[in-house]
Formats: structure tokens, sequence, C-alpha cells
């Protein structure tokens, strides 16, 4: 975008510290009275350095930080980082963990979207909605809570299985939360749709068709809602995903409207998935019979080589590339993110549009900022 | 369109850019490339092999081989298949061709790659600070000298 | 459309506040009214009616920036002790830092501290930012946040549950009570 302005343009600066935007980042539009002419993002407000913390610590002392770097869905950071360095090392992972394991992110993934849903709701004005997300997301957290004992940063994966088991009458209590959460969300999908204020909010802006959306590199909710069925549960396995029996929820519209229906649409298919899981998992050991993960702490130097291992987020496709050199640190690990690219995508569908519909686009896209900048 | 066939084909076209190619599973494939001609392979990947998704692009700092390697992971939306490219870049003066014209999202990652590595990207559009505050330009974080990292001023240190 | 006479304004002499790009912000600092106050039994009066309604500002920076936004909400409910969030900083009483504070973002974030008008408390929420937390050793965070904020209540944890921020809330209510804050220049 260029500096200079004309005759009766002027640039806005909706800066890092603005209730509206969902994150720390910066936009700067230009507008010709109140339509956006361009648009440029920054990003950079909360850059740790992740990948050069990582080069400085065990492998092990890597999963409470890899861990931090989308906050929202922690667990699959930690699959992510977890399954890259059991494919370097050669580790097999036993029936029940990898169970457990997709049980506790398909419930993140729930959560995650509750979460999103709510707070694009309160961009636009609709407060209502985020109150009855929060609560209805609180038992959700204290279910996550009774099994890894904390609620946003878990630190439950381990090398070659899991922490601890599931604890008892977990299933009951799974069973109780989801009836409560599928009237909820029927609930949900009665208000967003028969409401004619927020459908002129929503219906036709910010649509994306499915040959400009591959083009821009979007992936997750955003791309499924413009038609495309890409999805790595379904093109790369990993863990049980074979055999359990969901499908992949695409809408045709790409507009606002259409990614919250495709959110709605994963939540139940989550739940579904959980039940499955519940119903099928085996008994068995936590971590692979006959050697020492799990029973104390091993100074792990992981053989030599290069892997990348991608996953499924609840915001698109999440990735590690790993360079190891035999030693018991990371030379270099890569941190793909899944909104990355998402973000990138803004400023080609702000053109066109007035001030107040930046938020609604901007919130439609589920950005978590923090790991955009890691 | 199996990782066989993708690098025969490859192969095929340009014999002497790629060399080094490797199988290491049916879904994974690695081979190295020429700096120069970065921009051409990319090309024929897009149009001819349906490889349409560049899924990221970064650099690594090896500095007893004296070098920076730039390595693009790109994949597909069509088939499972994921092609790992890399170009080893002398580490005194580390220039090489961006590949924006062919995939648009490469925009971010090359300039992040300039903020932490100090990798000159010639024909970028819009090679400005990004992620790390302007007065920080020029120290390359992420090399392996940097002399600022790990940072001991927490007032309750072990 | 045709061009706009510009007509000469009168500025009146403002103080140096630090940085000359924001014209016309004038720190008030000067009361004699209420220095005055300070040392009679009516101050007590205007400690109670302060403490019972603290309204925060809505600033999430970091993982901790999620249970700031929870515990506003339904579940665990501030709104019973008079305290809520508000989204500009002109109508708030405390800040909250939830998280890490970066170098490219302090000084909007000094900016947030100065519009706010006082008297004005601030809480550190979490490890981040009290002394750099899980990335101590990050070459791009400021470790020491309280070198330049005066701080009145520390909480640890990362991140620290809900029911922590509501006892921090209390303390502070405390120590409004017994004259010991940071915020009113005793």
């Amino acid at each position: 975008m260029e500096e200079t302005v004309g005759p009766s343009e002027m640039i806005v600066h909706l800066g890092p510290q603005h209730p509206m935007l969902p994150g720390p980042f910066r936009v700067n539009a230009k507008l010709r009275g109140e339509t956006i002419v361009d648009s440029e993002v920054e990003i950079g407000y909360i850059h740790k350095g992740i990948e050069k913390i990582l080069e400085n610590k065990t492998y092990l002392q890597g999963i409470t930080i890899v861990d931090r770097i989308c906050y929202l869905e922690a667990l699959t950071n930690e699959e992510a980082y977890v399954g890259c360095v059991e494919k370097l090392a050669g580790i097999e992972v036993p029936e029940r963990a990898q169970y457990i394991r997709v049980i506790m992110e398909e419930l993140s993934r729930i959560q995650s979207h509750i979460l999103g849903m709510g707070e694009y709701a309160s961009f636009i004005g609709f407060v209502s909605m985020f109150m009855y997300t929060i609560r209805d997301r609180e038992d959700l957290m204290s279910v996550i809570d009774s099994v890894t004992g904390a609620r946003i940063t878990h630190s439950f994966l381990r090398f070659g299985g899991v922490k601890d088991d599931l604890p008892d009458g977990f299933k009951d209590d799974v069973k109780y939360v989801f009836g409560n959460l599928k009237k909820a969300i029927d609930q949900y999908e009665v208000l967003f749709s028969s409401d004619s204020i927020y459908k002129a909010r929503t219906v036709g802006i910010g649509t994306l068709t499915a040959d400009v959306a591959k083009d821009l590199g979007v992936s997750g909710p955003p791309l499924r809602a413009t038609g495309v069925a890409f999805d790595i549960r379904r093109d790369e396995p990993y863990l049980v995903y074979n055999d359990l029996d969901f499908k992949v929820c695409t809408q045709k519209d790409g507009d606002v409207y259409a990614r919250i229906q495709v959110r709605l649409d994963e939540m139940r298919e989550s739940m579904y998935i959980v039940e499955q899981c519940l119903d099928q998992i085996p008994s068995g050991p936590l971590f692979p019979e006959g050697t020492a993960y799990g029973k104390r702490s091993p100074v792990m130097r992981i053989p030599a080589g290069e892997v990348f291992h991608r996953v499924e987020a609840p915001r698109g496709e999440m990735g590690f590339y790993m360079i190891s050199d035999g030693s018991d640190k990371p030379y270099r690990v890569k941190i793909r993110g899944p909104v990355y690219p998402t973000l990138q995508a803004l400023p080609p569908l702000l053109k066109g549009v007035t001030v107040a519909d930046i938020v609604a686009i901007a919130g439609s896209m589920d950005t978590c900022t923090s790991e955009v900048d890691r | 369109m199996d990782a066989n066939s993708i690098i025969a084909s490859l192969s095929d076209k340009f014999p002497d850019e790629i060399y080094d190619t490797d199988i290491e599973s049916n879904i994974r494939i690695v081979a190295k490339v020429k700096p120069e001609n970065v921009v051409d392979v990319c090309r024929y990947l897009k149009d001819e092999l349906s490889f349409g998704h560049l899924c990221c692009e970064f650099a690594a700092d090896y500095p007893d081989r004296n070098g920076i390697e730039v390595i693009y992971v790109i994949g597909s939306y069509d088939h499972p298949v994921i092609l790992t490219m890399k170009a080893l870049l002398p580490r005194d003066k580390p220039e090489i061709e961006s590949v924006v014209p062919v995939y648009w999202n490469a925009n971010w990652y090359e300039r992040e790659t300039y903020d932490l590595f100090g990798v000159k990207y010639l024909n970028h559009p819009n090679l400005k600070p990004f992620i790390i505050p302007a007065e920080m330009i020029g120290e390359w974080p992420l090399r392996k000298d940097y002399k600022g990292f790990p940072n001991r001023t927490a007032n309750n240190l072990v | 459309m045709d061009e706009v006479e510009q007509m000469d304004v009168e500025q009146t002499e403002v103080q140096n506040v630090g940085y000359d790009d924001v014209p016309g912000t004038i720190l008030t600092d000067t009361n004699a009214i209420s220095e005055f106050l300070k040392k009679t039994k009516v101050q007590d009066v205007l400690n109670w009616g302060r403490k019972n309604s603290l309204w925060f500002t809505v600033n999430a920076m970091g993982c901790c920036g999620v249970e700031l936004l929870a515990t506003g909400m339904a579940h665990y409910d501030t709104d019973r002790f008079g305290i809520i969030p508000r989204n500009s900083p002109r109508h708030a009483d405390v800040l909250i830092i939830s998280g890490y504070v970066t170098k490219k973002y302090l000084p909007a974030l000094k900016r947030v501290w100065d519009q706010m008008p006082s008297p004005k408390w601030c809480i550190c929420f979490g490890d981040c930012a009290i002394s750099g937390g899980p990335f101590y050793e990050s070459y791009s965070t400021h470790q020491n946040i309280d070198d330049i904020f005066p701080i009145d209540v520390f909480v640890p944890g990362c991140p620290p549950r809900c029911e922590a921020l509501i006892q921090a809330f209390v303390e502070l209510q405390k120590k409004i009570e017994e004259k010991k804050d940071k915020g009113t220049e005793y």
C-alpha cells in the first residue's frame, strides 16, 4: 500500500490495542469516504522468538514451550511436535494412548470453535451470544481439567504415549456434558439463521471462491466453506483416524455466513468422533512395552535427520519441520502455523467494503495472533 | 501421481539443475536445486505436476558448511505427496530469486526469512522490516553466531 | 475538491510529556483541594467509593488474556464486585498486564497507560509479566516490567486460574482501604 493520499482520501491505523480486533495486530487502511481502497496488515507485536528458544532446550523441555504457540488449541501443537520426534526416533505409540490423544484433541477442537464463534459474535455487536458460549464452554473446560490437570496449557503428551490415563466416570461426565451441548448448538443455529439483521451483515460479505482461496494459500474452515474438501485427517491420516467414520463438512458460498456454518457442523462431527472413540477404546499400556519411555525422563538423543509432520488444527493445517543433528537439543525447528497464510489473505478481501465490516471479516477468519507472530 | 513418477519427470525435464534426489516414503520426496533456477522449477511444479500449495519456506544456518540453506516445502491439494527442495547459498552473500510470481503466499515467508537470517530476495515486491522491531534489523537473530541470546537480564534468575 | 484556506489557530504552550508527536496532551497532576483532602477523614469515603468500582481495560496480550476474558464473563463473574471490562482506556482505572511485553509493543502500552486518568492502578497477571516466564531467554521480550510501571499486585501462575484474578482484585481493594497503594500519591 502506498503512503501517498489523493484529494479526498485518508489513512486510518487500527492499532494494536483495539477492543474489536482479535489479537494485537495493526491494520492500516486507506479510505475514500467510508469505503476501503487499499489496506495492509502489520504484525510482530507479540513476537517472542520461540524457534530460537527451542534450540536451547532439550526435547522434553520443549513440550511445555510448544504448548504456548497457539494457546486456544494447545494439544494440537503438542501433537505436531511429539509426532515429529516419534517419526525421527521410530517410536510406536500403543493403541490406548492413540485413542486418548484423539479424544482430547477433539474436545479441544470443540472448545476452540465455541470460543471463536462467541468472540466473533461479540465483535459484530451480538454480545448475548458471547455470554451463552462462554457459559457452555466452562463445562467442557472442567472435563478437560479433570484429565490433564490444567485449563489452557496442558503439557499432557509425552514421547510414546500420554502422561495419565482417563479417570473413572469419564464416560458418564462426557455423556452429560454432550447432552447439554447438543441442545445448545441447535439453539445457536436457530439464533444465527433466523435473525435478519445478522444475515444482512454477513451474507455476501468477504466472499472467496475456490480458485482464489487455493491461490492465496488458505486452509481450514475458510477453505472448506468454498467447497474444497481438504482435510488432513482424511488425506494423510495420523493416529487412529483411519478407523473412524466422519465426514468432511463443506459449504458452497464462501462468505462469512458459510464459515460460521462450517464451524457449527464441525462441532457436531467432533462430538460423534468422541462417542465412537469411547465405545471402541481398548485397554492396554500407555507406553511401548519394554522401553524406558514413561518410567523416568531419559536424556534422549534423537538420531540425525529431517522430518515434516502436519496435523489438522481447528484453524487449518499446522506443521512442524524439525532438523536434528544427533544431540539432545534440536538444531532447527520451523513452525508452520495455520493462520499465517489466512491473515495474509485479508487485504485482498477488504477492497471495497466499509470500515464496519473489517471486524466481521477478520473475526470470521478466526485469527489467533500469538501463532502468527510466534 | 506417485512419488517415483514425480521424481522421474522432474529429473527428465531439469537434468542439470536438480541433483541429489531421495525418496523417503511414498509420500515424502527430497531434491536439491541450484539457486539460479528456482523460479523455473517452481513454475513447472505448479503447472504440470499440480503442486499448487506452498506449505512453508524458511532457512537454516550451517556455519560448518559455510552456507545458509533455503528450504521450500511444497504440497498439493490433489495428491498427498510433499516435495522438499533445498538450495544452498554462500554465507557472506546470501541472495536468491523470489518465488512470489508463482506462489502468492510466499510473500510473508520471504519477508520473515529476511528479517531473521539476512537472505536477500531479488525482485520481491515489499521487502521491509516485518516481525522484529525496526532497530533490530541487521543483527539477524536466528543465525548461530548471534550474541544477544540467551538473555540473562531477568531479576530472579537462578 | 477545492483548496481550503488554512487558518492560523492559536496553540497554547504544552508541557513536554516525553513524546513529541501527540500535540495537546497534558497530564493532570496538580490539584490543591485534593492534596488537602488527602489528610482528612473524607479520604476514607473517597477510597470506599473507588475500591468498590474498579473498571479495567480489555488488553488481552498473551495466553493469560483468555483467562482475563473468561473471568469477566458469566461463570466467574466479577460484576458482583463492581468490576467490569471497558474498551477504552479513558474509562478505566486498572490496567492488567496479561502476558509478555515485547520491545515493539512497549511504546503502545506506555501510551495506553498515559491515557488513563489518575488515580490508576496496575496488576501484573501471569509469570511472563513478572519476570519473563517460560520465555526468559528470548531476545525480543522485556523481562522486568516493574522497572517501568508502578505495580501493586503480582499474580503468579502460568496461567493463573480465574479465581486468582478475583483474589488479586480483593487484595487491591484491601490496599486501597489501608492507603498503601501506589496509585494515589499520598
